[in-house]
């Protein structure tokens, strides 16, 4: 990324020596998803950025406010992306799409959550379509449904929305109300693969300096350049935390994985897990990790410590990398880290929608007692 | 009275563990605590063949049974060979069978130049089934027949065959097999499916690797089988695979690809026996480099990875060593740290000698009860444990080393990640086969 003046910690352009970075630090925002496809989706996008030059990463105050901007995103599971590859023009045609119903032309992309393999794809859309990357997201991490956003929260509509799957073949979502959309599309995606290339959230960039979360996808960059310097885990958190806020709960050697396969709300897609983590040194502690698509709630030895919507990853200290929750195995030596989501989501309206209790657990969130 | 022509068996036999580098080979034997690296005496050769005969000779004077197996790692010479642009390896074929081919060039090759380049022509098949197996699109049958009308036109007979979904329903993989092999009389057929793991991308590198290695590792096994027929006694060979464990030869021959990345997980293991430890965390050195691994209840700590040199992730375990600060351990000293004092070959050759037979199994699967969750989970450990038993190891002695179920995040509920690890004895009633 080349720096731009007056505007420290982000950037101008997003070129392929940015991907191998970009990909980290989407990784520390979504540790859900594993790298069975890591090689492929950054040597396409490196190589697309190689091929049509680097993609302008702005602000949103930085572009026109009547611009019309679209969010796009990889709706569904990364496992059935890893195995059933993109052919490539997956995201171009859903926002084609868009563009042809709204008859507009879309001056900026940007991602729907600037984490996992959905921050990448909203470089790649850029890139095809040859217009600037917004420096914003919907999540500033993930959350398992398309209308846990910042924008939903601001009254913009996700609809009309576009998802193509990898078979091609396409689906086009008009309806009043977020909540729809996500039943709507979810029994579509399984039919085409598994996975979808979504575009969604069509408006202005007017609309997003009050509506979308700012400075995420350059914050992903910051974070990823982190985690490529493999360093000492120690040095590592406490880089990772001035950057972030993030902090350690404990250190442990994963004791157990236990699959609960109790059925959950249809709209939370996975069966609830759970890890147990026997801290090593400290205060010896046992630790509860409960699961979903992220983690959910940390307890220690029976008391809550963090929960939704804190960002709750585990460090692979062994190896030195963020470890993914499909591959996590018992004896792995893991942090345990926290790092504050943005402030939206401690409001009562954002509780309500991400926090612990959306995922069947009512207790007080820590920051409230 | 001990008889020459039967197999070495019990604490009487001394084991020997060879590693075979591009130049030379190395060889240590080890019986109970003893290891004595094995060095040949000029004008005693150091190939494969000279190392061997040295060293069943210092198991003869170390053990009073002599040698009861010989287990070779074979992985430096299979990545050496990848390596090297004018190293004599068949061309391979490789077909993709999904809805919908590439429409970007990068998405229609392996992101690893390694890769690629033993990759004489490409097809793409329409077809393909999600990871639950559903059918995403009929197999192109028109497509298939006129891939095997050009594939039988170009001389190429090494073919890699990768299907989207084809862990949970190998279908469509195995109509493409049948009419190439049909169209191709003798044509040699790796299939993605018989390695299960996770990403299009990382099975058919697998599976390219795989053909690529076949010629190279038959030969190889040739010469080994044939210095064994001509020492003394009744040696069983075994071949060290990427999980630090073995197979038979019968097996490598077949899946040339499990073989690939051994040396790692042997030396770990080597260091860890060395030092009498079951647990702990290996430091090693690599280009002048600290690096880290892990061994756990005596088997080193693997996964499926990016294995240094191959710029693409493998479907089948390794031990993947990672960078590692010099002065600091950050396990939080709850296992020891060791900084083996020998040599990595000796390492390897010792952790060689020690191994066990072992398979992995790495599945994705949906269940909808507990009860259907134990179900999957025993079906798995009794399909790794059959799986052991045909790598080498004893009726009976096999066990699980390592099981995790996790949910697979953002899928429909019920779909589950499912890997398991078994370890076994060796069966020595094996020898000399």
């Amino acid at each position: 990324m080349t720096g731009q003046p007056g505007y420290i910690g982000a950037s101008a352009s997003i070129t392929a020596e940015d991907v191998p970075a970009l990909y980290e630090g989407a990784k520390f925002y979504s540790p859900a998803v594993g790298d069975a496809n890591r090689s492929s989706i950054t040597s396409w996008l490196a190589g697309l950025l190689d091929r049509n030059g680097p993609v302008p990463l702005l602000r949103v105050e930085a572009v026109p406010p009547e611009t019309p901007c679209v969010s796009v995103c990889v709706l569904g599971s990364g496992s059935a992306m890893a195995d059933l590859p993109p052919a490539g023009d997956e995201f171009e045609m859903a926002v084609r799409q868009i563009e042809r119903l709204q008859r507009v032309s879309f001056g900026a992309v940007y991602p729907l959550a600037a984490a996992t393999i959905s921050a990448l794809v909203a470089v790649v859309a850029a890139a095809q379509l040859r217009v600037p990357l917004l420096d914003a997201d919907g999540m500033g991490r993930t959350f398992a449904l398309i209308h846990h956003t910042a924008m939903h929260l601001s009254g913009v509509s996700p609809t009309p929305l576009a998802a193509v799957g990898p078979t091609g073949e396409s689906v086009l979502v008009e309806v009043p109300s977020g909540p729809r959309a996500d039943r709507m599309l979810r029994a579509n995606v399984d039919t085409v693969g598994g996975w979808a290339a979504l575009a969604a959230y069509p408006t202005t960039a007017g609309v997003l300096r009050r509506a979308a979360l700012p400075g995420t996808v350059s914050r992903i960059a910051n974070v990823g350049r982190l985690l490529l310097d493999r360093t000492d885990p120690d040095v590592l958190v406490t880089r990772l935390g001035t950057i972030t806020g993030c902090r350690r709960l404990a250190r442990g050697r994963i004791a157990e994985l236990e699959h609960l396969s109790r059925p959950s709300d249809v709209t939370i897609p996975a069966h609830p897990s759970s890890l147990v983590v026997e801290e090593t040194g400290g205060l010896g502690r046992q630790l509860r990790i409960e699961l979903r698509s992220e983690i959910v709630a940390v307890f220690a030895d029976g008391a809550l410590v963090a929960g939704a919507p804190d960002l709750i990853s585990l460090l692979d200290v062994s190896r030195g990398v963020l470890a993914t929750l499909d591959s996590l195995e018992p004896g792995d030596l893991v942090d345990v880290l926290a790092t504050p989501a943005d402030a939206v989501w401690y409001s009562p309206r954002g509780m309500e929608m991400v926090g612990m209790g959306s995922h069947g657990i009512p207790l007080a969130h820590p920051r409230r007692r | 009275m001990y008889d020459h022509q039967m197999p070495a068996q019990g604490d009487d036999v001394a084991h020997i563990g060879v590693t075979l580098r591009p130049h030379r080979a190395y060889a240590a034997v080890v019986h109970g605590a003893t290891v004595l690296p094995v060095e040949p005496v000029a004008p005693a050769r150091a190939d494969l063949e000279g190392v061997i005969a040295a060293a069943v000779g210092v198991a003869l004077r170390a053990a009073p049974g002599g040698a009861g197996a010989v287990t070779v790692d074979l992985a430096p010479l299979l990545l050496d060979t990848l390596v090297r642009t004018e190293a004599e390896v068949p061309p391979v074929a490789a077909v993709r069978i999904v809805p919908r081919a590439a429409t970007d060039p990068a998405l229609a090759r392996s992101p690893a130049e390694l890769v690629e380049r033993r990759i004489a022509r490409r097809w793409t098949v329409a077809g393909g089934h999600d990871l639950l197996g559903n059918e995403l699109t009929p197999l192109d049958g028109d497509g298939l027949a006129l891939l095997c009308e050009e594939l039988a036109g170009t001389g190429i007979r090494h073919v890699a065959i990768v299907a989207a979904g084809s862990q949970a329903r190998p279908a469509h993989e195995r109509e493409v097999a049948d009419a190439i092999l049909a169209a191709v009389p003798g044509a040699r057929i790796s299939v993605a499916s018989d390695y299960g793991g996770q990403g299009l991308v990382a099975r058919e590198a697998t599976v390219v690797i795989d053909s690529a290695l076949t010629a190279l590792t038959e030969r190889v096994l040739d010469r080994c089988e044939r210095t064994l027929a001509r020492l003394p006694g009744s040696l069983e060979l075994r071949v060290a695979r990427g999980d630090g464990g073995y197979s038979t030869p019968s097996r490598i021959r077949v899946t040339p690809v499990v073989a690939f990345g051994a040396t790692e997980a042997l030396e770990l293991c080597g260091a860890a026996h060395l030092a009498g430890l079951d647990d702990c965390r290996v430091l090693l050195s690599r280009d002048g480099r600290p690096v880290a691994g892990e061994v756990r209840h005596g088997l080193a700590v693997v996964r499926p990875d990016v294995p240094v040199g191959i710029g693409t992730e493998l479907v089948v375990p390794m031990a993947v060593l990672t960078g590692a600060p010099p002065d600091s351990y950050p396990g939080g000293a709850d296992v020891p740290v060791i900084r083996p004092e020998a040599p990595p070959h000796v390492l390897a050759c010792v952790g060689a000698a020690i191994s066990q037979p072992a398979s992995w199994l790495d599945e994705v699967a949906f269940i909808e009860s507990a009860a259907e969750l134990d179900h999957v989970r025993r079906d798995a450990e009794e399909r790794a444990t059959a799986m052991v038993m045909a790598n080498g190891a004893a009726p009976g002695s096999t066990r699980v080393a390592e099981v995790s179920t996790v949910a697979v995040p953002y899928s429909p509920s019920g779909t589950i990640r499912i890997r398991v690890r078994v370890a076994g004895s060796p069966d020595t009633s094996l020898a000399g086969r």
